[in-house]
């Protein structure tokens, strides 16, 4: 019997759909059969960072109208054979499907693959209630920003009157120098204003820009956000693993602006 | 009692269901009272007929009709036949001869089709300007893109394994024409060192689409 993984966070922008694309990679590496769906309807993503785009032909909206069998709509990635998409449609909007419809969808689904992993919409209105009708449990989101992290509070707080309970945070895009000099927050300040449990800290990291632009999920790789995304996995799987040191080797240009700076 | 006549709607028409029984004579008296009393409720509308019950000869098809005129304001202005492979056989028969005439007529369309943006014609059609990523365009017949071509583009829709898809810039997400999907290779071009555009047209043949310059023997094979 398979979970269903909603990821989402409310603001826009932090991070929610690298994060399914990577969350679903590094589980499909560690041997699950995963769908990732994309119900952000109108405003698709995941295809394009997952670099399948070109191979959509049916959406989630079509099975969700019964034009195609879900077998025809979800699309196999290119390296990992266990691994499927399930595209959003570009030409409709979040009216689309209701849902109640998502539910059945994921429960569908649920009896073939282990991890199911619902990418939400930014926002609180329809997609979020489509996204989050079929999931056990949820991954908010956040970046350690005033903004976000009110955002993320609230979503907390939907996802609670849900009834979706088993509720875990991760903090993206957390750059260490900053928190260090005391003009980020750290990652703690941030659970203990969200008094959720963290289930994983992903650094600020370039190589995730060129990763997105390849369309490929740079889990499992050796640069630091490589790194913490399959911790973030394995911790979803229920293993214990400690949490990287996050303390970036100064580079050669921040040698040389820091004597600029002098 | 059963009625003799009974009148039923269907979408564009009404369907007059006759007593097969009754003597001609007293059955027009019947569809006369009938029409007459159902007046009001009909109105003046212009409606196509069909016959259900009971054979007609063309004449009395066409008394019965010009007696529902007298009785009634309807405006009776075909009749339809009640026969179902026949009435497939027709459609079909309309289908085909407005495919093909379709195909070669065409239609211009002037900007450019952006993300989630479709543009869907029965006809051949001419895009000025671009089709953007995310963006598609689907025609009956042939498509030409008088511009950049990096969406998607479903040419002979329908199944005419003759359409072709012509652009000033060639670089398309996905092509299908009639059954058969191709889609581009899996290296993002659009991170790749800017390319010189040239025009292209993408055909089919063999169950293979092909993408090739638009030169005087590809263009000589294109088969309208």
């Amino acid at each position: 019997m398979g979970e269903v993984i909603v990821v989402t966070s409310g603001k826009g922008g932090v991070g929610k759909t690298t994060t399914t694309a990577n969350l679903g990679t590094g589980l499909a590496m560690e041997g699950k059969k995963v769908v990732l769906i994309d119900t952000d309807i109108g405003l698709r993503n995941l295809d394009v960072v997952m670099g399948l785009e070109n191979r959509i032909v049916y959406n989630l909206v079509d099975v969700i109208e019964n034009n195609c069998r879900i077998k025809q709509a979800l699309i196999k990635d290119k390296r990992h054979q266990n691994l499927f998409l399930l595209p959003s449609a570009q030409t409709k909007d979040k009216t689309a499907v209701s849902p109640e419809q998502m539910k059945k969808l994921a429960d569908e689904l649920r009896n073939e693959y282990d991890y199911i992993i619902m990418d939400c919409p930014a926002g609180i209105e329809q997609g979020f209630q489509n996204a989050i009708a079929g999931a056990d449990r949820a991954l908010v989101v956040t970046t350690p920003e005033v903004s976000a992290v009110r955002d993320a509070d609230r979503i907390i707080g939907l996802l609670e009157a849900n009834e979706i309970t088993k509720t875990h945070l991760i903090v993206n895009r957390l750059r260490s120098d900053m928190v260090k000099e005391g003009n980020m927050m750290s990652s703690d300040d941030v659970v203990d204003i969200l008094g959720i449990d963290l289930i994983g800290i992903v650094p600020d990291d370039e190589h995730i820009i060129t990763s997105t632009n390849n369309g490929e999920p740079l889990v499992g790789s050796d640069c630091l956000a490589g790194q913490a995304y399959m911790n973030i996995c394995k911790r979803v799987m229920g293993e214990d693993v400690p949490y990287l040191n996050l303390d970036v080797k100064e580079g050669f240009f921040q040698k040389l602006s820091a004597i600029f700076k002098k | 009692m059963k009625e003799s006549v009974v009148i039923k709607g269907t979408k564009s028409g009404i369907i007059l269901v006759l007593d097969d029984k009754l003597p001609y004579e007293q059955l027009k008296e019947a569809v006369a009272d009938k029409f007459h009393s159902s007046d009001e409720f009909l109105g003046n509308v212009s409606k196509a007929i069909s016959f259900q019950g009971r054979e007609l000869t063309d004449e009395q098809q066409e008394e019965i009709i010009s007696i529902i005129h007298e009785n009634c304001h309807l405006n009776i202005v075909c009749i339809t036949i009640d026969d179902p492979e026949k009435e497939a056989d027709f459609s079909r028969a309309i289908e085909n001869k407005y495919a093909v005439q379709d195909a070669n007529t065409g239609q211009f369309f002037k900007g450019t089709l952006r993300s989630g943006q479709v543009l869907d014609v029965e006809t051949s059609i001419i895009v000025i300007g671009d089709v953007k990523v995310g963006a598609k365009v689907v025609s009956k017949g042939n498509v030409i893109i008088l511009g950049t071509l990096e969406g998607t583009v479903y040419a002979g829709s329908t199944g005419n394994t003759n359409a072709f898809v012509i652009a000033l810039d060639m670089n398309p997400m996905q092509i299908k024409i009639a059954d058969v999907i191709a889609r581009a290779p899996d290296k993002p071009a659009r991170l790749k060192k800017r390319h010189k555009p040239e025009t292209k047209i993408a055909f089919l043949e063999d169950e293979n689409i092909y993408i090739e310059p638009l030169d005087k023997d590809v263009m000589n094979d294109i088969k309208l």
